[in-house]
């Protein structure tokens, strides 16, 4: 019972990774229609820009200002350089862009840093507190508060805001948000800033837990894909249970079957659903959206 | 000077010729319906007025300025608002805000929005009792209501309508066109119509569009007095006055 509490800590805190950037994966394809394929990347840069800022000798909270707002410049470049250009288009050139830009950037950091991984120094000195039977990792605390605040700030901002609600027509319809006077090329514009800072969250948040390293990105990126199409594709509150059930998941399963086969889990659960109920947990709510 | 002023107006989709030099003019203050056959290009038309179709060649001049080319965004904040063909609710969010996001084309504080759109129920009052209803549990005479009071949000001085009859009941259809008499005393109107006889009931003016071109304009009377075009677009010989 002990060691179950600890696994359910510990996949919580993993889950809300993936349910950081799958939340990017939704947010994008609902004002744009396409998988950004370049949503890991995203963590991984940011990642990287941490260790830069941290390496070049800022305060640990200043470096992590310095890499979201390079994520946000990120997002910008990112929906002018690759989305943009495509905006008219059908959704194919625009994937096929999106995984180009995700090669890119893979090779880019590549060809700056090399290929060894890095590590970044978590946040806190303390290590973590035992509470009870379980012990309290800080950088998974950290992960679980953060995530914890990002999803209420995004429930409040589409939910409760005028600026929410125009991203919302947008999403479902492009023509008429325009017809009203809604820019549409704005509220897409804030999409991909706003993904892309989620991103880089989770690739920050995460780094002290795995290395930094140019693969981290497209790892994220398929348990997070995975974690949306358990969710329900297209729903924000499907993304987030549909991380956090992944990671929970396959801690659980690595801890009680098999390490080796840890990221397999994932993909099993991935196929059971696409076998059995691939609308996802909340499908029905998005085809009442369609 | 008219209001709106549209001369010798073509819009190609492809290789279609959708318009074919459409002259027209729609007087501040006044209802004017565009009738026409499927197909003709009455909400061509429209969409080039609102910014949604390119002219490719002729002018639009609005209040006196061309507006031809310019985007959506742009001409909505010139005070034209466009109600287009098959209501286009926002169906994930609620009536309330479909509403309050008609006033996107202008600058105003959230919570004057909000009492706009709440006031708005008074012109509209069926459809007080969904305010927080989501758009795709409506029926298409709820849906229409929703539509035309998110367009009457942006305080247009030119409001285009299509097709607000299009697949209502005939008691709705009454309701809609109550509704469209009630806003010509402060806002002017351009409809298009195919249900002929309600189209030219609220009009001042009325044209004719045939395969992309004007082939007739007048007064309702004397749109109803031509016999031609009575049998040919204004729905068979029966004796009807307008």
């Amino acid at each position: 019972m002990d060691l179950a509490l600890q696994l359910l800590f510990t996949g919580i805190g993993i889950g809300a990774v993936y349910a950081l950037v799958a939340l990017g994966f939704v947010l994008i394809f609902r004002a744009t229609n396409v998988v950004n394929f370049a949503q890991g990347e995203f963590s991984m840069v940011a990642a990287y820009l941490m260790v830069v800022a941290v390496e070049a000798g800022l305060p640990y909270w200043a470096a992590f200002i310095v890499a979201l707002l390079g994520m946000a410049l990120l997002g910008v470049v990112f929906n002018l350089g690759v989305y943009y250009p495509l905006r008219h288009r059908t959704y194919l050139p625009v994937i096929i862009a999106t995984i180009g830009a995700s090669i890119l950037l893979a090779n880019s950091v590549l060809a700056i840093y090399g290929p060894q991984p890095q590590v970044l120094e978590g946040w806190f000195e303390t290590p973590g507190i035992q509470v009870g039977p379980v012990y309290l990792d800080s950088q998974y605390l950290l992960i679980i508060g953060v995530t914890i605040c990002l999803v209420v700030f995004n429930f409040w901002f589409f939910e409760k805001t005028l600026l929410g609600k125009k991203l919302q027509a947008t999403s479902q319809d492009k023509e008429m948000a325009s017809l009203l006077g809604i820019s549409v090329s704005t509220m897409i514009m804030i999409t991909f800033i706003y993904s892309a800072v989620l991103g880089g969250l989770a690739g920050i948040l995460v780094a002290p837990v795995l290395f930094v390293s140019i693969q981290m990105g497209s790892t994220i990126a398929l348990k997070a894909f995975a974690a949306t199409i358990i969710g329900g594709f297209g729903d924000v509150a499907g993304a987030i249970i549909g991380g956090l059930a992944l990671g929970v998941i396959e801690t659980f399963g690595a801890a009680y079957i098999s390490v080796p086969y840890k990221d397999g889990f994932a993909f099993l659960v991935l196929i059971a659903f696409l076998i059995f109920r691939p609308q996802g947990i909340f499908g029905e709510r998005v085809a009442e959206k369609a | 000077m008219p209001l709106l002023e549209i001369r010798n107006l073509v819009v190609r989709y492809g290789e279609i010729e959708a318009l074919r030099g459409v002259t027209c003019a729609v007087e501040e203050g006044q209802v004017v319906t565009l009738l026409g056959a499927n197909g003709a290009g009455k909400s061509t038309t429209l969409r080039a007025i609102s910014g949604l179709a390119k002219p490719t060649s002729g002018d639009i001049l609005y209040d006196g300025k061309s507006i031809a080319g310019l985007g959506p965004e742009a001409i909505v904040r010139m005070g034209i608002s466009h109600v287009p063909e098959g209501r286009r609710v926002f169906p994930g969010l609620t009536v309330k805000e479909n509403i309050m996001l008609g006033a996107s084309n202008r600058r105003a504080a959230t919570s004057e929005i909000s009492r706009e759109a709440d006031a708005m129920f008074d012109l509209f009052p069926d459809i007080r009792k969904f305010t927080n209803a989501l758009g795709w549990t409506l029926s298409g005479g709820q849906l229409q209501m929703v539509a035309v009071a998110r367009g009457l949000m942006a305080k247009p001085r030119l409001l285009l309508l299509d097709e607000p009859s299009l697949g209502l009941a005939p008691v709705i259809v009454q309701a809609v066109f109550k509704i469209i008499s009630e806003i010509r005393r402060n806002t002017t109107v351009l409809l298009v119509e195919q249900n002929a006889r309600m189209g030219l009931s609220v009009a001042d003016y009325g044209y004719v569009l045939e395969t992309g071109r004007i082939v007739l304009g007048g007064k309702p009377d004397e749109l109803w007095g031509n016999e031609a075009i009575r049998a040919a677009y204004l729905g068979g010989h029966a004796k009807v006055s307008a």
